[in-house]
């Protein structure tokens, strides 16, 4: 294999189309348990993603963000590949939306009452809303 | 009969009929391109998903070995005495028979059971208008229970309703929209209001290769594979028609080689490794079913979207041809016309010089 360089090959694909494959020395993915960062090598390893940042390091521009909002990952050890519903730059992230959506999402767990599988749609929304709004308010 | 002048201003305007039918064509072409280059851009993901979950089937059994339940609900099957008939359309007209052939296969599906109680889900506005007009929609009351809470309650009142329809989806193709729809499906079957769900579509390869299916979307039996229950393919003529009306426009004829994308995508999460399962399999299964649902829902639209691009840019085309033939037919009584009135005029010149 690619001894020499130590380098990922991370893509990210998306339902309409194949966003990006990019070379990178490490991705931070924001797994459905918490962030994990994969560099070259990592065991193989099949994960859910939740809400969160994909962020590439030392990418062909540098260190990229995009904002995901549910996800599945393989890791192999020389390649990444992310599948996610919705993949956005932090810029391209309507922030006013987004805490529209948070606010609907706190509204689902006021109305959620005993019911689980209404306040795991609860959680989800809000997860999601927050992510998207810590994702823009990073530096641009 | 006819004057030339009348003559002369019928063939305007059929020239101008003409002009807008050519126009409507190229942009039914071009429409067309771009509908085939999303449809391709949509092949990794659903492939990837495809390839993921038939690799974890083939490591975990779909039985939780402890308890005997199955991994996930949509894998259970029920006789089916439900049937959700979600319905892909047209939004506009113009395209010749391509929403007429989508209804009429519908309506057989509906008649070859007629047991069973069917809802319809409408995507695209022609399918929603003809299914509203033929069939009721789906009553729902709210009623509250001994807790108070209160719940919407269905209430049946014919054995086929139109529980739903989602105008402008067609036109604007987002993922997004897909998922909830596949969302509510799923909620739908594992709620057992629905015993079953089948798309009804047209199916679009290239120009040359497409036909009309009715595909099993829920339960899922066979991961990975089309369940096509039925389909309709065009007859040689209509095939032909179709090459003929592509060639014109310009539009490759046979669908872009994308064997090696697949293989590549084939590979996804299948590598003869042990992987690390980050989550518990049935989380994995939760998370990925409904969007492989999702992804069939998807590439079924945007399959139809292609054809129904196709399917204008052919009867443009037969229409621009029409035009044509008639401008000739027209100009050929023109000239007659025109020719007898002036033999008409020598007859009586000479003849009156005859006279004298």
């Amino acid at each position: 294999m690619a001894e020499e360089t130590n380098q990922l090959r991370v893509r990210l694909v998306t339902p309409a189309r194949v966003l990006f494959e990019h070379m990178a020395s490490s991705v931070e993915l924001p797994s459905k348990s918490g962030y994990l960062e994969v560099l070259y090598g990592h065991a193989p390893l099949v994960a859910e993603l939740g809400a969160g940042d994909v962020t590439l390091h030392d990418g062909p521009e540098g260190d990229e963000r995009y904002n995901v909002n549910w996800g599945f990952v393989e890791v192999l050890p020389d390649r990444v590949t992310i599948l996610a519903s919705d993949a956005l730059k932090p810029e391209e992230i309507d922030v006013a939306r987004a805490e529209q959506q948070l606010d609907r999402g706190l509204q689902l767990w006021k109305e959620a009452g005993e019911s689980e599988e209404k306040y795991n749609e609860a959680l989800r929304v809000i997860a999601e809303g927050e992510a998207k709004i810590a994702s823009a308010a990073e530096k641009h | 009969m006819a004057n030339v002048l009348d003559l002369r201003r019928r063939i305007r305007s059929v020239k101008n009929t003409r002009q807008i039918t050519k126009a409507m064509k190229m942009v039914s072409a071009a429409k067309l391109r771009r509908a085939q280059e999303r449809a391709l851009a949509a092949r990794p993901y659903a492939r990837m998903i495809t390839s993921v979950l038939q690799s974890l089937i083939g490591r975990i059994d779909i039985f939780d070995p402890e308890t005997g339940n199955l991994r996930h609900p949509l894998f259970a099957t029920r006789p089916e005495k439900r049937v959700l008939l979600i319905l892909i359309s047209g939004d506009k007209g113009f395209a010749g028979a391509f929403n007429a052939n989508i209804l009429k296969t519908a309506y057989q599906f509906i008649e070859a059971n007629p047991d069973k109680e069917i809802d319809i889900e409408a995507v695209g506005r022609k399918g929603r208008d003809q299914m509203r007009r033929r069939y009721p929609a789906a009553v729902y009351t709210e009623q509250t229970d001994a807790d108070g809470n209160s719940r919407m309650v269905r209430e049946r009142k014919a054995p086929v309703e139109v529980t739903g329809d989602h105008p402008g989806m067609l036109l604007k193709l987002e993922a997004g929209r897909v998922f909830e729809l596949a969302q509510e499906i799923i909620g739908r079957y594992i709620h057992q209001e629905i015993d079953a769900a089948y798309i009804v579509y047209n199916e679009f390869k290239s120009v040359i290769q497409q036909r009309l299916v009715v595909e099993r979307l829920l339960p899922l039996i066979e991961l990975g594979r089309q369940q096509i229950t039925g389909a309709v393919e065009p007859t040689m003529a209509e095939r032909e028609r179709a090459a003929e009306a592509a060639i014109s426009a310009g539009i490759e004829l046979e669908p872009v080689d994308t064997r090696e994308a697949d293989e590549e995508a084939r590979k996804f999460g299948t590598a003869q490794v042990d992987y690390i399962y980050e989550q518990p399999s049935e989380e994995l299964f939760a998370g990925l079913i409904p969007q492989y649902v999702s992804s069939i829902l998807y590439h079924a639209m945007t399959e139809s979207v292609a054809a129904e691009h196709a399917a204008r840019m052919t009867a443009m085309d037969s229409a621009t041809n029409n035009a044509s033939d008639m401008i000739d037919a027209l100009t050929l009584h023109m000239n007659r016309v025109r020719q007898a009135a002036i033999t008409k005029e020598i007859i009586e010149i000479v003849s009156g010089a005859a006279a004298l």
